[in-house]
């Protein structure tokens, strides 16, 4: 690697750990530099981050390569596991302390000088190891960074790692993203304290401690649920969050949005759609409102490039309870909705087409808001339906 | 000094209006424990010393009032319950006042129903907001035989809500109608319900006491009512295995200064944040409040999945077999319909629960989870299980366990009743567990 690469690449690794990246993002972006594996562990050889594996069979840990005779060495030690890719490991030291191990498996040929961008990394990760070192808050939110930058395989090596730290896990958990709106900055940091407490009081309605994360500008809370119905009080209670909020006279309104309710590895997934939500409440419905990711209907997916089968779930999540209804009472729901939409939602038109009252088109809209739980009036609701609706015709032939 | 001043004017009123009213005799009138209505007739002579708490009875006589020392009670009338049964008009006009017990010092009665209801509503005012009430009551009219016991036969084949053709239940309906409203108890509607001679009367709302006050007169009423038109009158919760029940539905609403606060249109759910924790506490105190809401063996075979019957702590909004339905965007009419209860109950105790169980939600914001609006008796174990759905008791005896165990409810009640009403209760499902019933004998007689 030339001195520039080495510089660019410093400043790559700079960015992450400034983002809160730690050490599984450090990993990544040595594996894409150097073209390997890169799997980290702490000094007693617990797993921390793998990158840049592949579909190659990397070993689990280095703690049985590395020879007692070898663990003293400095630099790089040469690793050969038996049957698997040779590699190279490195102490990642923060100061006098050894905190960890960072071991190197190249996918061919390793690149020619290397080992500084092995040892820059390695400091990197020691800054970030060193600092879930330094005292048990610290420990703790970096368990939860890592936890949603997924850096655990399993739940039992979250769970274990979690106990080390002094935390016990839920089974699940739902994300909560809240961000003020209209905050005057010289106020802004003892406003966003007072929101902070005033969203950990709203939210204080089940099992457990709710963690909080600084998010652009704004917190999101994980809130514990263990079971459906703790999911469905924390969702409940976020919507009420911008009233609490509004009683208090702060001068600033929140906005917000909640995920949906995830086991232990997916609490990235709930934080990404907490956010995602936070973003539409705030584009698409004006703000000053926190919305759950459900209500949100078609806009997560136009957000975030939705894949084909994923708008194909989302169509038949939609009409599914419309298309059970219309089996067990042997109605035409779904086929009374797909005219109303043909014709331009004009109901006299709708019911001379389906040779009923026009009451009864009346009485078939207001079924179809209920059991689909939706507002036939809201435009939100009706883009979510019309959506299904091209999902279902586009896909299914009639 | 105002609110002696008001009370004396208020007792000479009374007397005044007896006699203007022309009333021979006064039913000093109050619930016992069971809620098994009680009186104590006076001559309209000794109205002023009634009024002035100078009547006495002796207590060790009455359920629930079973302390030997505390056997000496005063009733102590409430003025504003003054009025004259409409079925004596004509004749001897007896005219009633509702009692609430003291202690031969003055001091409420720890074992008096009505009093206890007065303590938990007092107690709720640390809320700040005015409470509603209003119920359905649901009973089943059978004609009698020549000597006036009860058959379990209607002859009318009217189904819910029905315009049936005038019949001897359809007129009795009605006249408990026009006697309701001639003691000042306002009627909001009145129908036919499902079953062969089942009907419904639904009460306008008005303070939870003076509701209670209704149902108790209600029953009354609706009995003699009936039998002048040689009918019979049942609250009984299940009077035949192949009909419907017969429920009392209870609504609440809340109201501050200005609104109803438990209906917000733009909310989620269509309820504010006080609406979802008064459904909150409804739900987490249901199994505990069953036994004072559902005292009778009888009552467990209502609660049963058939007939609308509630058998979960679900709330919904339009399942008409949940235990707690809100109907959807009402706005300023909101309300909140506990389904659970039948006329069984000792009124003033169910009130008293479920107001302590609704305050308790407000108090400690108790949300309530997802509404389930499919059917709930579709309910399986496990979304039971995720959506922290329990089953309502199944019988009296679970029932009085599930009270045992929350101290919330059996605050609500005071240890007195809370004591007696378990000792009788627990008695009397040892008389039912006894009891060796038909269905034993038809199922295993000859089989075995």
């Amino acid at each position: 690697m030339t001195v520039e690469e080495l510089v660019v690449f410093a400043e790559g690794l700079s960015r992450i750990a400034a983002a809160g990246g730690g050490p599984k993002a450090l990993a990544a972006h040595l594996a894409g530099q150097i073209d390997a594996a890169v799997l980290v562990e702490d000094a007693e050889w617990h797993h921390l981050a793998l990158a840049g594996s592949g579909s190659r069979s990397i070993p689990p840990s280095t703690r049985e390569l590395l020879h007692a005779t070898r663990r003293n060495q400095e630099g790089l030690i040469a690793i050969n596991p038996p049957g698997g890719p040779a590699g190279s490991a490195l102490k990642v030291r923060a100061g006098d302390a050894q905190v960890g191990w960072l071991a190197v498996f190249p996918n061919g040929k390793p690149i020619a000088g290397f080992e500084p961008a092995l040892r820059l990394t390695a400091s990197a990760i020691a800054v970030e190891l060193a600092r879930e070192l330094g005292g048990t808050k610290g420990r703790r939110r970096s368990f939860w960074e890592r936890l949603i930058s997924r850096s655990y395989d399993d739940v039992a090596e979250a769970r274990d790692d979690a106990a080390s730290r002094g935390i016990t896990l839920a089974s699940g958990y739902v994300g909560v993203a809240v961000e003020a709106e209209g905050l005057d900055e010289s106020a802004a940091a003892v406003k966003n304290n007072e929101i902070r407490r005033l969203c950990l009081d709203a939210l204080r309605t089940g099992h457990g401690d709710i963690v909080v994360l600084e998010r652009g500008g704004g917190f999101v809370f994980l809130c514990p649920a263990p079971l459906e119905v703790d999911a469905a009080n924390a969702r409940t209670a976020a919507t009420m969050i911008p009233k609490a909020i509004a009683k208090q006279h702060l001068g600033a309104s929140v906005v917000g949005g909640v995920g949906r309710h995830v086991d232990v590895l997916h609490t990235y997934r709930t934080v990404e759609e907490a956010r995602e939500s936070l973003i539409i409440a705030r584009r698409m419905y004006g703000g000053a409102r926190i919305i759950p990711y459900e209500e949100l209907g078609m806009y997560p997916l136009l957000l975030r490039g939705a894949s084909k089968e994923e708008l194909a779930t989302f169509g038949e999540r939609i009409l599914e309870p419309l298309r059970a209804y219309d089996e067990k009472h042997q109605t035409e729901l779904l086929r009374t909705l797909q005219l109303y939409f043909d014709v331009g939602q004009n109901v006299k038109t709708a019911a001379e087409k389906l040779s009923v009252h026009r009451h009864t088109v009346f009485y078939r809209l207001r079924q179809i808001n209920e059991i689909a739980g939706v507002e036939m009036d809201n435009p939100h609701d009706q883009l979510t339906l019309r959506t299904a609706m091209a999902l279902h015709a586009l896909n299914f032939e009639r | 000094m105002h609110s002696t001043s008001n009370a004396k004017t208020a007792k000479r009123d009374v007397v005044k209006l007896a006699k203007e009213r022309g009333v021979r005799f006064v039913r000093l009138n109050f619930a016992d424990i069971l809620g098994v209505n009680k009186s104590v007739t006076i001559p309209v002579g000794e109205l002023e010393r009634a009024m002035a708490g100078k009547i006495t009875f002796d207590g060790g006589s009455i359920d629930g009032f079973v302390r030997g020392e505390e056997a000496d009670m005063i009733l102590v009338p409430d003025p504003g319950s003054f009025a004259v049964y409409p079925w004596t008009e004509g004749g001897e006009i007896e005219a009633r006042l509702i009692c609430d017990i003291a202690t031969p010092d003055g001091q409420p009665f720890e074992g008096c129903p009505r009093s206890t209801l007065k303590r938990v509503l007092e107690d709720a005012r640390d809320v700040g907001l005015t409470l509603a009430t209003s119920v359905e009551m649901e009973f089943y009219l059978f004609t009698q035989n020549p000597d006036g016991t009860p058959t379990t036969e209607s002859h009318d084949s009217g189904s819910y809500f029905d315009l049936s053709p005038s019949d001897r239940g359809e007129d009795a309906r009605s006249a408990i109608v026009a006697a309701l409203e001639k003691m000042g108890i306002g009627v909001e509607t009145a129908h036919h319900e499902h079953g062969a001679g089942q009907h419904e009367v639904d009460l306008v709302a008005t303070h939870a006491l003076k509701m209670a006050d209704h149902m108790i007169t209600f029953r009354t009423l609706a009995k003699h009512v009936a039998s002048q038109r040689n009918l019979h009158a049942t609250f009984m919760p299940k009077p035949l295995e192949g009909q419907a029940g017969s429920g009392l539905h209870i609504y609440f609403a809340l109201r501050d200064e200005t609104r109803n606060v438990v209906g917000e249109d733009t909310a989620r759910e269509g309820l504010s944040d006080i609406g979802l924790y008064l459904v909150g506490g409804l739900l987490e105190h249901a199994p505990a409040a069953t036994a004072i809401c559902n005292p009778t063996v009888n009552s467990y075979k209502r609660l049963v999945p058939n007939w609308d019957a509630p058998i979960y702590t679900v709330w919904s909004h339009r399942s008409a077999n949940a235990l707690v339905r809100v109907p959807f965007g009402h706005g300023d009419d909101a309300r909140v319909e506990m389904r659970s209860p039948d006329a069984s109950c000792n009124p003033y105790l169910a009130l008293a629960v479920l107001i302590e169980s609704a305050m308790h939600g407000i108090r400690t914001r108790k949300l309530p989870g997802d509404p389930w609006n499919g059917t709930s008796y579709d309910l399986n174990e496990r979304v039971r299980a995720e959506r922290g759905i329990r089953v309502l008791p199944k019988s009296l005896r679970q029932a009085l366990d599930e009270l045992d165990k929350d101290h919330i409810v059996r605050g609500a009640l005071g240890d007195h009743i809370y004591h007696a009403f378990r000792e009788a209760k627990l008695a009397e499902y040892e008389r039912y567990r006894r009891a060796v019933h038909p269905w034993e004998r038809d199922a295993y007689l000859s089989l075995f």
